[in-house]
């Protein structure tokens, strides 16, 4: 049995959508996001310290190779979003090691990989199992283009 | 999140604006070469990057697309008769050839050369595939003709039909990168559209709601792998090419011919949406093509001689709610075409950007407006050439596959994400 047509009213259709009224959507205010930037090696840790110099929400950096797991721990814990930085020197441990940690906690995880396709194919490999979304780039800018995105 | 001035920036593309420069270092597609399918056929009104136009085809055969207006009182042309060698107005009988030259003003003397002081702005409209395209910049830096490959197989290969979209082209085209609403948004068309239904790929797509994605640089734009868990501890992708400015294509499921898009804006409120379905080596079949006409898979089901899709904003996209109920489809929106349609127009004609709340699955948007604006900004400051210019750069595929999981699929799949012409698509 089909449900009983309805009539459609201008005010509460899709032709209700216009650039007018557009303006006026989701005019809650839209928080920043907890996101946690870990730099996994020496050159990403570089690019870290670069990005930090910006003017940021609620992102925090964090060099990962200075971190103990208790350091860790304490950062992840108001956080929602893990971004791992690396370059061709990844630490698959360490990665590995934050995955964990994240995945206890239903953090998500990102992988920024900074450097020429070939140059950073071993750390593309070691980051796969464990950014649920990964980027390659050769432009270190994409790092503060994703931050800024995701209102870090 | 975008800010203000950088969403204006990629969503204007009329005369002058950045963006809109970048369109016109393009071959774009114009309208479907079935819109002018005879000699001295009717003319046809045509709106790309806001500039209104007029196509038409001369009793030579020699395709035209001018401003649509005479150069004389300002009538429109689509009142005009396609005469020997160009269309004449109906208003006062000016005439213009293929190039915009006045031929004829017929109140001036016999031996007055005034016409030839009198020229509408033209552009080149060419036949390459079942587009005919054109090339809206400047002539001295018009690239070679497109090489998609859809476009270049024999046209018992190919299908292409054509929709209006009632929101910006970024909007329409984002839609096509995000391959993350696929399991979502489409998941009744994976288990019953006849262009979709019955591969190993959707038994993968629907098992795993939660991929994986990876962004990869391309010398045209960009590819996105969607992974998702395959058996024995192997990964099953769907590649995703992005070719500058808005082309991309769909990966391909079994046999299936594969789909893709050509997102083109008519103006910064509307969007041309080409879709294409293309079998690589094989003619499509009777049933493939009827079923492409009826609007499935990818097409849409317009309203009989318009390109007006029948599931549109008029009659909120003819919602079923029951269909929605018995998860035939998951909106109530029937139709792959107008399921994306109807909640890309929902998000407003020029979607807000400053009000999103982007997260890291949407890393292929992040980067392709990066790449966009980017390369905007290179040809207004410096006349860097973009990417997708260069045709090489057209021919590329997508791809999917299951690959080892230390398997990169940017490396493992280079020959995979190339047009190989003669060579089947590399598909699950």
């Amino acid at each position: 049995m089909t449900a009983p047509v309805r009539p459609i009213l201008l005010n509460s259709c899709a032709l209700a959508a216009t650039a007018k009224e557009a303006r006026f959507r989701i005019d809650r205010p839209i928080g920043s996001r907890a996101a946690l930037i870990i730099a996994l090696d020496n050159a990403a840790a570089a690019v870290v310290d670069r990005v930090a110099e910006r003017r940021w929400g609620g992102a925090r950096f964090l060099h990962a190779g200075d971190s103990t797991e208790a350091r860790l721990a304490e950062e992840l814990a108001d956080a929602d979003v893990a971004i791992m930085i690396a370059t061709a020197d990844a630490d698959a441990h360490l990665a590995a090691a934050i995955a964990r940690a994240c995945a206890t906690r239903g953090i998500m995880t990102a992988g920024l990989i900074v450097g020429a396709r070939a140059d950073v194919a071993e750390a593309v490999s070691a980051l796969r199992p464990y950014a649920r979304n990964l980027m390659v780039t050769d432009d270190e800018d994409d790092v503060a283009e994703v931050l800024t995105a995701l209102r870090a | 999140m975008l800010k203000t001035e950088v969403n204006e920036l990629l969503t204007q593309t009329g005369p002058e604006t950045p963006t809109g420069e970048l369109f016109r270092r393009y071959w774009i597609p114009a309208l479907l070469a079935e819109e002018l399918p005879e000699n001295d056929c009717p003319p046809v009104r045509v709106k790309i990057l806001s500039e209104r136009l007029i196509a038409f085809r001369t009793s030579d055969g020699e395709y035209g697309l001018i401003d649509e207006f005479c150069a004389h009182r300002g009538a429109s042309l689509w009142f005009g008769r396609v005469e020997q060698g160009g269309l004449r107005c109906a208003y006062h009988g000016w005439k213009y050839a293929t190039s915009g030259q006045c031929l004829e003003v017929p109140s001036e003397p016999e031996n007055s050369n005034f016409c030839s002081k009198v020229m509408l702005t033209a552009y080149p409209l060419v036949k390459v595939g079942d587009l005919l395209w054109t090339y809206m910049g400047d002539p001295a830096k018009r690239p070679g003709l497109p090489e998609f490959e859809f476009a270049q197989v024999p046209p018992e290969q190919t299908f292409t039909s054509k929709r209006w979209q009632e929101s910006n082209w970024l909007q329409a085209l984002e839609g096509g990168i995000d391959s993350s609403h696929v399991s979502w948004l489409h998941s009744g068309g994976l288990k019953n559209d006849p262009l979709f239904k019955g591969t190993k790929g959707n038994e993968y797509n629907l098992n795993d709601l939660r991929p994986f994605f990876e962004v990869a640089e391309a010398d045209g734009g960009l590819f996105v792998g969607a992974r998702r868990n395959a058996e024995d501890g192997k990964y099953y992708w769907r590649i995703t090419p992005w070719v500058m400015p808005s082309f991309t294509l769909v990966p391909p499921r079994g046999d299936h011919p594969v789909h893709g898009h050509f997102w083109v804006p008519i103006d910064d409120e509307n969007t041309w949406v080409y879709t294409f379905d293309y079998h690589p080596t094989r003619a499509l079949t009777a049933e493939e093509r009827q079923h492409m006409k009826d609007g499935h898979g990818v097409h849409s089901r317009n309203i009989p001689g318009t390109y007006r899709p029948e599931d549109n904003k008029d009659n909120d996209y003819l919602m079923d709610r029951d269909a929605q109920k018995r998860g035939e489809t998951f909106s109530g929106v029937r139709g792959i075409a107008q399921q994306d349609a109807s909640l890309q127009e929902s998000m407003g004609p020029i979607v807000d950007r400053t009000k999103e709340r982007l997260v890291s699955s949407d890393t292929g948007i992040i980067k392709a407006r990066q790449k966009l604006r980017k390369a905007v900004e290179a040809l207004r400051d410096q006349g860097v050439t973009p990417p997708g210019v260069d045709t090489a750069h057209h021919r590329v595929r997508s791809a999917a596959i299951v690959l080892p999981q230390e398997e990169s699929f940017i490396e493992s799949c280079a020959d995979d994400l190339t047009a190989r012409p003669g060579v089947a698509h590399t598909s699950v």
